[in-house]
């Protein structure tokens, strides 16, 4: 409230002085703050354990990972505020990647500029993705189907058929005497360059989410479905456009799988639709639709990764591994109920 | 504008009430001309004849299921009417959506309250309508003009202009609701049962608000169940009886009891039906 000076300019009894932080960003502000202190402890904690967890190899380990989840989980925060959800995001990765690797396969052997093949394999898994997309989309605006619903069909298919496109064999993809994950341009790894653009869309994301239109509709529409339709909100065609950013995310996440790997998998993404969801629902964001931020998502992922991939430091086996990070989600998730509960009654 | 206590706002500046007299009667700002509206075999409207005067309020009462909400929907591009026809200033229209009767300054503040309860106050107010620049949504002219019109209106009961609106009150939320239409230019005001939930003071408070968009040039068309708030803020009463509006005219032709004769009836010894069609 010390800003008030600074407004001598303004009409004497505004209801409320510009620059006063409003009291929900304060709020958000205060969990946002909870959430960033758990991922520093625990990897202060893997780190005083294990000296080798903050080794840059390590880092960049945790980095590709984090890539991997990141963009499907902020779309999946857009979908979820909204009102809805997608559970396919991670087989649609996988067809994406399958298909991508498909697609790239006979240029690496035919020794094509591996740029030229790139980037055909990331329109190739934009395209598909986007496709996934538009088919959920169409299922939800088009027949009323639930997402819930739609998307578990979607899910469940998109398994099938990376399977199918596959044969259960992964698509090789060799190029040349190294492999991408190995490669390094100008300075970084190129998997460093890659989390580089995979955090820039990330960021940009974040942007809309908070200061553009569309994500101030993503919320209204979450909110008030209702109120939204009636401020003139094309509500359809947003519901739909948020399926279809959700598949196109996954569908590049597929490619990142590609490159990574080396191959086009069908397993790929397996865990990643309840991952990526666990990391909107530990950052604070509800499953009714109508709030959540951008920031609470990409600490959860974070959060979720460290855990994964630091359990292996203080011991814990690897088919442990899924258990630990349940119980983080369970954990995390009674935290969050409480503290709605909280907001609720107050 | 700052007076609000008197019941009877000032009319110098209003055109004058024309049906019951033989005078030329001047172009009312909404007129609606045999409008029906059928839900299957359900006549909600049947041939509705109403016409209501620019900046004044309007009273439209009846007994549970008379079709007022189907009438008011009508006119907010809700309901297609399945006939008759509506004029806006001496025009034919036609409005589909609640956007197109937007547009034409036509504003509803709907029973279940069209806000989004995760929203703050200036996003509510600006919903579907936001300011921006390079894209951004420009949250310090939304939030100065929040502040404005909210001081215009004199609704000063609001803490901060960047609440959740799900924190506020039933009042609060009419109030913001009605000052969003303001905003948008509003010329015509339509309010469902805007006190129904309220106590004491905040119907105090939309009562007065409602006086305020006339005293404004605005005019009001207001359903209510409480003939005290009628009496209270109406310019006009108009009564609908099963789908029928069966009298409608200035408040000084009326009462509380030959009101509810109206509703509970649809007749009344001392009020003429159907004043309109006299002059139509
Ligand atoms: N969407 C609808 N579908 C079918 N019947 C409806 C619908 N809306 C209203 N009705 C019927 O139309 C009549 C008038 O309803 P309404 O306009 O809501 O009355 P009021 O607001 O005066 O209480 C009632 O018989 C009601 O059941
Ligand atoms: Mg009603």
């Amino acid at each position: 409230m010390s800003s008030s000076e600074d407004l001598s300019a303004s009409p004497p009894n505004l209801v409320t002085p510009v620059t006063e932080v409003p009291r929900w960003r304060a709020l958000l502000t205060n969990q946002l703050t909870v959430l960033v202190f758990i991922l520093i402890a625990l990897m202060l904690f893997l780190g005083n354990h294990n000296s080798r967890f903050f080794t840059s190899s390590e880092m960049s380990f945790l980095l590709a990972d984090f890539s991997g989840l990141v963009l499907v989980a902020v779309a999946e925060t857009f979908v979820i505020i909204s009102g809805g959800i997608d559970l396919s995001v991670g087989s649609v990765m996988a067809v994406a990647g399958v298909l991508a690797a498909r697609a790239m396969q006979p240029l690496i052997n035919s020794h094509t500029n591996e740029a030229v093949v790139l980037l055909l394999g990331t329109g190739v898994a934009l395209l598909v993705g986007m496709v996934a997309g538009a088919i959920n989309a169409t299922l939800i605006v088009g027949f009323n189907v639930v997402p819930f619903v739609a998307t578990l069909a979607m899910w469940y298919g998109g398994q099938g058929l990376a399977l199918v496109w596959t044969g259960g064999q992964p698509y090789g993809l060799n190029p040349g005497a190294q492999t991408w994950s190995a490669a390094t341009i100008p300075g970084l790894p190129f998997l460093s360059w890659l989390s580089l653009i995979v955090i820039g869309i990330t960021v940009v994301l974040g942007l809309v989410l908070r200061k553009a239109r569309y994500g101030r509709y993503t919320f209204a529409i979450g909110s008030n479905n209702f109120a939204a339709r009636a401020a003139g909100i094309g509500v359809k065609k947003y519901v739909g456009s948020f399926y279809v950013l959700s598949g196109a995310l996954a569908g590049l996440t597929g490619m990142f799988f590609d490159i990574r790997l080396g191959s086009g998998a069908p397993t790929t993404g397996q865990t990643t639709t309840l991952i990526a969801i666990a990391a909107v629902v530990i950052g604070g964001t509800s499953l009714f639709g109508g709030s959540g931020t951008f920031l609470g998502t990409v600490l959860g992922a974070a959060i979720l990764i460290v855990v994964q991939d630091g359990a292996i430091f203080v011991n814990v086996s690897a088919n442990w591994v899924p258990v630990v990070v349940a119980s983080v989600v369970a954990v995390a998730s009674i935290i969050q109920s409480g503290r709605l509960r909280l907001r609720r009654r107050s | 504008m700052s007076e609000t206590n008197s019941s009877t706002p000032d009319t110098t500046a209003r055109p004058p009430m024309d049906n019951s007299g033989g005078g030329q009667p001047s172009v009312p700002l909404l007129a609606l001309r045999g409008i029906s509206k059928n839900f299957g075999p359900v006549q909600a409207l049947q041939r509705v004849d109403l016409d209501i005067p620019a900046g004044q309020v309007t009273a439209l009462v009846g007994d549970n299921g008379a079709g007022k909400s189907t009438l008011i929907k009508a006119i907010a591009g809700i309901y297609a009417p399945s006939s008759g026809t509506m004029m806006w200033n001496g025009q034919e229209v036609h409005p589909h959506t609640p956007r197109d009767a937007a547009a034409l300054g036509i504003a509803t503040v709907y029973q279940d309250l069209a806000l989004c309860d995760n929203i703050d106050i200036v996003g509510n107010m600006f919903l579907g309508f936001e300011d921006t620049s390079a894209g951004a949504l420009d949250e310090i002219s939304m939030e100065l003009k929040t502040v404005q019109t909210l001081k215009d209106l004199q609704v000063s009961t609001v803490k901060s202009v960047r609440q959740l609106v799900g924190s506020l009150s039933g009042g609060q939320r009419q109030a913001i609701a009605v000052a969003r239409a303001v905003m948008r230019d509003a010329r015509l005001v339509i309010m469902d049962e805007p006190t129904a939930a309220l106590g004491v003071t905040q119907t105090a408070n939309v009562l007065n608000l409602i006086k305020t968009l006339s005293s404004r040039g605005i005019s009001v068309l207001v359903i209510s169940h409480n003939l005290n708030d009628v009496f209270a803020v109406a310019d006009r009463i108009a009564v609908m009886y099963l789908g029928n509006l069966v009298s409608n005219g200035p408040i000084s032709k009326y009462d509380p009891s030959s009101t509810v004769e109206l509703i509970t009836t649809g007749a009344s010894e001392r009020v003429e039906p159907h004043p309109l069609h006299s002059f139509a």
